[in-house]
């Protein structure tokens, strides 16, 4: 029972740590043979990048109620922050083929900051930040929210998918930005090892910095109002709070979150595409946060993994052409009879469980 | 709803601990090896590129199952491991690196867009390992671990446009979808038009996914081209050949060359619409050698007799093929072996478009060029083809206009 009732105050907390402790162990467990291939550790890299991005939504939407279908848009401006300091390391900051097809005969400006110097990729947080700040200070300010909310996240990020196709010569339309090593260098194959190790770790640490720093805050008074805005908004403001200033620091956090996780996911993944910046794309985002159980900070970890995890072993061999109907009715299922999601199912059962025992 | 519960508690239980399990990587058993060779098929069998994907997918594994019936590769059989790229270019990279790295394949048949190749390439260059690719595409490109089965622009394009000079046509209307291969392909025949002397009155791009012409034929209506210059690629064609047939437009009042039209889209448009006007590739179902006869047979029996063959799905098959012989010259599976066999130039195969062979130095094959006319049964009959097939040169160094024009990439 003690065990039981530890589970029950720190469930999270323990469940987070077993993760991060697998994370940790899975280079241990490629250099000794278990897990076959290097490529394992950069799909799970990837997974971090997704499960960061899964938390800055949980806080706008699980805690704050403001359901984003637009994070894609951070994601992917973190991820071209990234890409195009990198690409620049690759060119030496010279003129890329695609400005070259473009017509370009001079870096363009946007360009410039990343030839300079490697300050530059605080852009990877600036630029989501900014743009975050603007849309949030405009929208909460003006009381606009629910549904209203949601279509205008979802036009922005429509918006710029199309902005960032049709400026080929300055960001390669739908190709996007390809060609780059990691931030660490060539992390493929086993003699760059140690990179892809270096990089992971890194990316464990952001991962760990994001989930200590979200605790942090629901548990605060902080945390208090947030579900107040959600659960009673007007109440909130009669209350005295300064509700949509709550709601723009909020918003523009998990901006940044979606940034720094675009940023890591680009290091992993090789490269950067508009496809990352579609509705589709943030409605993703979105369905990890509701499997895994919403309003909880580990849930947001937990569905960015497992659904990775089951789209990258369903979507081969004998399901590769009905893996999004099994996803799609995973999704079903949990939406009509697990609300809480997987986080959700486990506090509800494993208590009686325990008790049956 | 107590037990509906329980049975779907356990349904998501299990699927987590198989999700998780998964990722482990299954060992197989490793008597199966000694006696066959894993390949890889990476396309979109899911998202909005799967309805082209799908035949060049099917085209692979009708070659594999040839193959192997024919006693496989090396007396080794064949087995394919299939992922699904999802239309999206990051699975792509994702899924090229799962088979190569976990799956260890052997080689990968894979790709469409640009952009999934473009997103692809430095892994297999990195790890070593070789894709076949089996789209025409816009060149300047030549990557020593992809093997290019479709056409470079030279094999293609450029034979088009001088095609549409020696009938006469002197004004030029280009049209393309918003990506790079319509912004390349139409660069190349900026230049290729400046030097023949005849005028481009008009270059319009339109959205992927854009359904609405009617500005775009109000363009063309005010330009007054002799032709169209069409790379539109997927939906966008369909939309185009529908408005215009609506404003009475026929392939008399505006010809089109198209880029990106085959007999899948000839059968998606309507053959109604789109009779009279032109195509350029180097294959058609209705090419007439021994070996197509045999190809298309074969295809329609295992596929059903609706379906129809087309230019990406004949250089996928011949991609396998290709592969095979390579494989045989090399007397290994090894990459490092077949890539040496591929580099003397000596591998070539009696497709059904007529003999290819891989040029050793560009790793783009040698092909006919045909240009053909669509008719009322929704074929397309050949109206022009090259006497001997044309040598690929992906960054048209062979062409004096095109190096004047400085159409090369940088580096």
């Amino acid at each position: 029972m003690k065990a039981l009732r530890l589970f029950e105050r720190h469930g999270s907390n323990i469940t987070f740590g077993i993760i991060v402790f697998i994370l940790a162990m899975m280079p241990v467990l490629l250099m000794m043979g278990v897990v076959s291939g290097g490529s394992t550790i950069l799909f799970l890299g990837k997974c971090i990048s997704f499960a960061i991005v899964a938390i800055g939504i949980d806080l706008i939407w699980g805690y704050t109620g403001i359901l984003s279908l637009g994070h894609g848009l951070y994601f992917a401006l973190g991820g071209y922050a990234m890409a195009m300091y990198l690409k620049m390391q690759a060119t030496g900051g010279h003129l890329t083929d695609f400005m070259h097809i473009g017509g370009l005969t001079e870096m363009p400006l946007i360009w410039v900051p990343f030839t300079l110097s490697p300050g530059s990729l605080l852009l990877v947080i600036i630029a989501p930040a900014v743009v975050a700040w603007i849309v949030g200070y405009f929208i909460f300010k003006n009381r606009v929210k629910g549904v209203y909310f949601s279509i205008i996240s979802q036009a922005l990020t429509w918006a710029a998918c199309s902005l960032f196709i049709a400026m080929s010569p300055y960001t390669n339309g739908n190709v996007g930005i390809t060609e780059i090593k990691s931030i660490f260098g060539s992390i493929k194959g086993s003699a760059n090892q140690g990179n892809m190790f270096l990089l992971f770790y890194v990316s464990l640490i952001a991962l760990i910095a994001v989930y200590a720093l979200s605790k942090f805050l629901v548990e605060r008074k902080f945390g208090k109002v947030l579900i107040a805005i959600r659960d009673g908004e007007n109440r909130t403001y009669f209350s005295g709070y300064p509700v949509s200033r709550y709601k723009t620091f909020i918003y523009v956090l998990s901006a940044i979150f979606a940034g720094i996780a675009g940023a890591i996911f680009v290091n992993f993944n090789g490269c950067i595409t508009p496809s990352q910046m579609t509705i589709t794309y943030s409605i993703g985002m979105v369905i990890w946060v509701a499997i895994g159980g919403r309003g909880t900070i580990i849930g947001a970890v937990i569905g960015a993994f497992f659904i990775n995890i089951c789209e990258y072993n369903l979507s081969s061999g004998s399901t590769v052409e009905i893996w999004q109907y099994i996803i799609g009715v995973l999704f079903c299922v949990t939406i009509l009879f697990f609300k809480g999601g997987i986080v959700g199912l486990v506090r509800d059962k494993v208590p009686s469980l325990f008790k049956k025992v | 709803m107590n037990i509906a519960r329980k049975f779907l508690s356990t349904i998501a239980a299990s699927t987590v601990v198989l999700g998780a399990f998964g990722l482990m990587g299954c060992n197989e058993d490793k008597a199966a090896e000694s006696t066959s060779v894993k390949v890889g098929l990476l396309h979109s069998l899911t998202g909005p590129m799967a309805i082209s994907e799908k035949s060049v997918r099917d085209a692979e594994v009708l070659a594999i199952e040839q193959i192997n019936k024919a006693g496989g590769v090396l007396g080794k059989q064949i087995v394919f491991v299939e992922e699904d790229g999802a239309s999206e270019p990051s699975t792509f990279a994702t899924k090229a690196e799962k088979l190569i790295d976990i799956e260890k394949v052997a080689t990968v048949f894979g790709c469409w867009t640009s952009s999934s190749r473009k997103a692809v390439k430095p892994i297999f260059e990195e790890y070593k390992s070789l894709l076949w690719y089996p789209v025409q595409y816009e060149g300047m490109e030549m990557s020593p671990n992809i093997v290019y089965t479709g056409a470079a622009p030279n094999q293609q394009i450029v034979p088009a446009i001088e095609y549409l000079i020696s009938k006469g046509y002197k004004k030029l209307f280009l049209l393309g979808s918003d990506y790079v291969f319509p912004r390349t392909a139409n660069m190349i025949i900026n230049a290729q038009a400046k030097a023949a002397g005849i005028s481009v009155v008009g270059e319009e791009y339109a959205d992927m996914d854009q359904t609405d012409f009617a500005a775009i034929i109000a363009k063309i209506e005010a330009a007054k081209p002799d032709v169209i210059v069409n790379t539109l690629n997927g939906t966008g064609n369909v939309s185009f050949f529908k408005q215009m047939s609506e404003k009475n437009y026929s392939s008399k009042e505006y010809m089109t060359m198209s880029f990106s039209i085959a007999e899948e889209e000839v059968a998606t448009i309507g053959p109604a619409i789109l009779k009279g006007h032109l195509v350029s590739w180097n294959y058609y179902q209705t090419t007439s050698t021994p070996e197509n006869t045999a190809f298309v047979a074969a295809y329609k029996e295992k596929f059903g007799a609706n379906r129809v063959t087309s230019d990406p799905a004949e250089a996928a098959y011949d991609a396998v093929y290709l592969w095979a012989e390579a494989v045989k010259a090399a007397k290994s599976f090894e990459v490092d072996a077949v890539l040496a066999a591929i580099k003397s130039g000596s591998i070539s195969y009696k497709a059904p478009e007529g003999v290819v062979a891989i040029d050793g130095k560009s790793q783009h094959l040698a092909k006919p060029v045909r240009v053909g006319e669509v008719s009322e049964d929704g074929l397309i009959k050949e109206v022009y083809a090259t006497a001997a097939p044309v040598a690929p040169d992906p960054y048209l160094t062979t062409y004096d206009w095109a190096v004047k024009a400085g159409l090369q990439p940088l580096n």
